[in-house]
């Protein structure tokens, strides 16, 4: 395919198997979660807890990360005309070192060692300057874009919060497991590493893809043109200013900073609902409900958050991780894997001329909707752990049940896709 | 003046509007009224490609010289969607609701992929690309869409 008419061929969609590859190992990282909660019943103790710092990479880098490349993989090319050069080669390379970059540094970071920290966090920074410098030589190659949608530059932004998080994650995996002296104190660091990662990179991402993924799938109206102009670069201006002021040691700047991030969070989710509420779809399905709960599970850390301003306590931030974590993300990320790796496996098998079975064929209602139920029971019991530490392996043994089922119904998918292309 | 792009993507959303109706009621088995519903949304996704095949694409392959470029990609998309609404039509004769919601489903995330790249990408580009020749291209599509929706 020319470059002359970017992202629109067939041609330009990567094969299968290189969105597919993160898709499924990213649920055996959940598992692996899971599993430590069950054994650590001290883990949820606080957020500080070398359980709680590995259990929060396998979710964050383990499972979020690897599914947000591999969809990326996938939407440059439809949403923005950005094509990655050699797909097969690069989503091969990134999920590789992803995916023993998350193992190690969980590993180092749960049991305090600290060359699997450093070199977990290189693998991790590797993969991810492979996958960053090859979209960023698509987007430059793409068709400048004249549309309406925010969704191209939105999805830039995001890419640019993830080098930011990437670099502060490095630089904390040196300080902690070669004692480089970092110019602010640890704490401070952590947090910006994990707000830019959450905000600056998952919130982004989140919001550039939701303003095609909500109106276009759940045909709802369009989020208001002036909310999606501003959203994401006010996000990002004011994570900047927050970063500052942290630096700086400007408490009062960093705190209606962050209350300003607040703000910008909760306004994306509010918004989210109330378009959602005006669905013309008459029956929601499970993934468009289970969307709808990961929104009111964001706007419920955020009151946790705000409430940890004010209030001392090692159990609010472990609450908001959990609501942010595994409500919010883990919610999002599952309700869109049940949409796309369907239709994926139905497009593979019509480009390749076979008869493909719809997609509800390739992956029934009843299981994901089970599924989706068991992640809300499991969010539920997790929200409990993070309040009562004692349950955290009572969590554990439903975020076991939640990843491996969700690996089993992607899966199931395959073994369908598989038996429709050898008929 | 109306570009290219927001008169087709508005004319998308009104698509989803009928798309939306016929699915519903097929969930509630109100056979009748789903199928009147689908022949609706049929003849105005029908109205839309066939101002894209004999109006919006032949312009831009003229203006532009690429005639097996992205067009010709949307033509092959567009053959698709017409077979899964075939598919829609039986599932409605047969009176299955089931068949229906999976064909449904497969069809408006196809629809809506679709969509999205005329949307970002080849709209915006017509608009560049006709210049001066919009504004006849706009009036002729609105003539089009705007005979269907009057029907």
């Amino acid at each position: 395919m020319s470059s002359a008419n970017p992202g629109l061929a067939y041609q330009d969609t990567p094969p299968l198997s290189a969105p597919l590859r993160f898709f499924l190992t990213a649920p055996l990282f959940g598992l692996a979660a899971g599993l430590l909660l069950l054994f650590d019943a001290e883990l949820l103790s606080s957020r500080w807890t070398p359980g709680a710092l590995a259990v929060v990479h396998l979710f964050a880098a383990g499972f979020m990360l690897q599914v947000m490349l591999g969809a990326l993989l996938q939407i440059l090319p439809v949403a923005a005309g950005a094509a990655l050069p050699a797909p097969r080669r690069i989503a091969a390379t990134t999920h590789a070192l992803l995916a023993l970059g998350a193992a190690s540094l969980s590993l180092g970071l749960g049991a305090g060692i600290p060359a699997a920290i450093v070199t977990g966090a290189m693998l991790l920074a590797g993969g991810l300057i492979a996958f960053l410098v090859s979209s960023l030589i698509a987007l430059a190659k793409a068709a400048p874009n004249h549309g309406a949608s925010r969704t191209p530059r939105d999805l830039r932004l995001a890419l640019a919060g993830l080098t930011v998080a990437t670099l502060l994650g490095t630089l904390l995996a040196f300080a902690l497991g070669r004692g480089l002296a970092l110019p602010i104190d640890l704490p401070t660091a952590v947090d910006m590493h994990a707000v830019w990662a959450w905000m600056g990179w998952g919130g982004i991402l989140l919001a550039a893809t939701s303003w095609v993924v909500v109106p276009m799938f759940q045909i709802t109206p369009s989020y208001p043109a002036d909310f999606t102009r501003v959203w994401s670069p006010a996000t990002l201006a004011l994570l900047v200013l927050w970063s500052i002021c942290m630096i700086s040691g400007l408490s009062t700047g960093a705190l209606l900073c962050g209350i300003g991030l607040l703000i910008a969070a909760a306004a994306f989710s509010l918004q989210t609902l109330r378009l959602q509420m005006r669905s013309r779809r008459g029956v929601p399905d499970a993934p468009f409900r289970a969307f709808r709960l990961a929104m009111l599970a964001l706007l419920a850390s955020l009151g946790v958050l705000l409430l940890a301003q004010f209030h001392d306590g090692s159990q609010w931030p472990v609450l908001a991780g959990v609501l942010i974590l595994h409500g919010t993300f883990v919610g999002t990320i599952s309700a869109m894997l049940y949409k796309i790796v369907p239709f994926l496996a139905w497009l593979n098998l019509t480009q390749s001329g076979v008869r493909a079975p719809n997609v509800k064929k390739l992956l029934p209602d009843p299981p994901v909707r089970r599924q989706l139920q068991l992640h809300a029971v499991a969010l539920g019991a997790l929200c409990a752990a993070a309040v009562i530490p004692a349950l955290a392996p009572l969590a554990g043994v439903l975020i076991v049940a939640e990843f491996s089922w969700l690996f089993v119904n992607l899966v199931q998918v395959v073994r369908e896709w598989h038996r429709a292309s050898t008929l | 003046m109306t570009s290219i792009a927001e008169l087709m993507t508005h004319d998308h959303r009104s698509c989803d509007h009928e798309f939306a109706a016929a699915e519903t009621l097929a969930a509630r088995k109100d056979w009748p009224a789903a199928t009147k519903a689908l022949n609706r949304f049929t003849s105005s996704l029908e109205t839309h490609f066939q101002a894209e095949e004999q109006e919006l694409f032949p312009r831009f392959e003229a203006a532009t010289g690429m005639t097996q470029g992205p067009t010709q990609v949307m033509r092959g998309e567009h053959v698709e969607m017409r077979a899964t609404l075939e598919r829609l039509a039986s599932a409605l004769e047969n009176q299955d609701a089931d068949e229906f919601a999976g064909e449904a489903e497969t069809l408006l995330i196809m629809m809506q992929q679709h969509n999205m790249k005329e949307e970002n990408i080849l709209y915006p580009m017509c608009d560049t690309r006709l210049g001066a020749q919009s504004e006849a291209v706009v009036g002729n599509l609105s003539h089009r869409l705007a005979r269907e929706h009057a029907a």
